[in-house]
């Protein structure tokens, strides 16, 4: 499981898009790492990446929603951090397309994304948590 | 002031440690020599008053450890894969270093991680090798720096 509960921040609106984002980074993180060939995996590398391009996008918006709405002093630092993956995700596709489909590439996406996306649960939205509990607003949803 | 960034770098690898992989059970120590002949090397230039770089070095099994913890698979190989995930272990890491020093009036900046180990051959007037323990195993930190 690439889910953990030590990475739950008791923030149940938070909380439960962190667990479906994982679920969706999961699915194209088993793919790309299947022991298949790259030919015989590749039409389902392209639709796990594209099935989690879409959520990650989807879940920075509802997050940024959740920070506007308690208040988040740190919201445009954190909005900035978002935008960057974004980014970075959109240049990996397009140079991914560009090169033919190259393996090594998408390997290399692969385990910056692992990295990148715990640090930035544990840590980073961590901070959301914590003012939410300070604020006595963790219970607000959506 | 070397202490003080020598510091920041043991500092952030132990943070790292605990807000990732949930473990706090960390010592360092320093150390003469590294004994590892298998390692990824990763080196972050200083410049600026302070010249030179940290390197991190980060042991095969530390390596997949790590990996394989994160993502719940198992990995056998040091691969594509796994080196990307541990540069950007090393990029965060970094980047709280900056952050921790960002108030400090020290002029030199902290370049972004590249992979590989730069040449023995330079000569440097200080130098420092810290070794640190965690449950997932061993990580070097070698500081070495010249004043300019
Ligand atoms: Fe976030």
């Amino acid at each position: 499981m690439l889910w953990k509960d030590i990475y739950e921040l008791g923030v149940p609106a938070i909380d439960a898009q962190h667990k479906e984002l994982f679920s969706r980074v999961e699915a194209f993180l088993q793919v790309l790492r299947s022991k298949e060939s790259w030919e015989e995996k590749l039409p389902k590398i392209n639709e796990t990446l594209e099935f989690m391009k879409g959520y990650v996008v989807e879940h920075f918006h509802d997050e940024e929603e959740y920070q506007k709405k308690i208040n988040y002093p740190k919201y445009e630092a954190h909005k900035q951090v978002h935008i960057g993956m974004v980014d970075y995700v959109l240049e990996v596709s397009k140079q991914f397309e560009e090169s033919d489909n190259n393996e090594n590439l998408m390997q290399q996406f692969g385990g910056k994304l692992l990295s990148w996306l715990i640090n930035h649960v544990a840590a980073e939205d961590q901070q959301i948590a914590d003012y939410a509990k300070k604020e006595g607003v963790s219970g607000n949803g959506r | 002031m070397v202490d003080k960034l020598y510091k920041a770098f043991v500092d952030a690898t132990y943070n790292v440690f605990n807000l990732m992989f949930n473990i706090s059970d960390i010592s360092d120590h320093p150390i003469d020599e590294f004994a590892c002949d298998n390692e990824l090397d990763i080196s972050v230039g200083i410049v600026g008053e302070l010249q030179g770089e940290v390197i991190y070095r980060f042991p095969v099994v530390t390596s997949l450890n790590m990996v394989n913890i994160m993502s719940g698979m198992e990995f056998e190989d040091v691969d594509i894969f796994v080196t990307s995930a541990i540069s950007e272990i090393a990029n965060i890491i970094s980047g709280n270093v900056i952050t921790a020093l960002s108030d400090n009036v020290f002029r030199y900046d902290i370049l972004p991680p590249v992979l590989g180990k730069p040449s023995d051959a330079k000569e440097y007037e200080i130098e420092e090798n810290c070794c640190i323990c965690t449950s997932l195993g061993e990580i070097c930190l070698d500081v070495r720096l010249n004043r300019a």
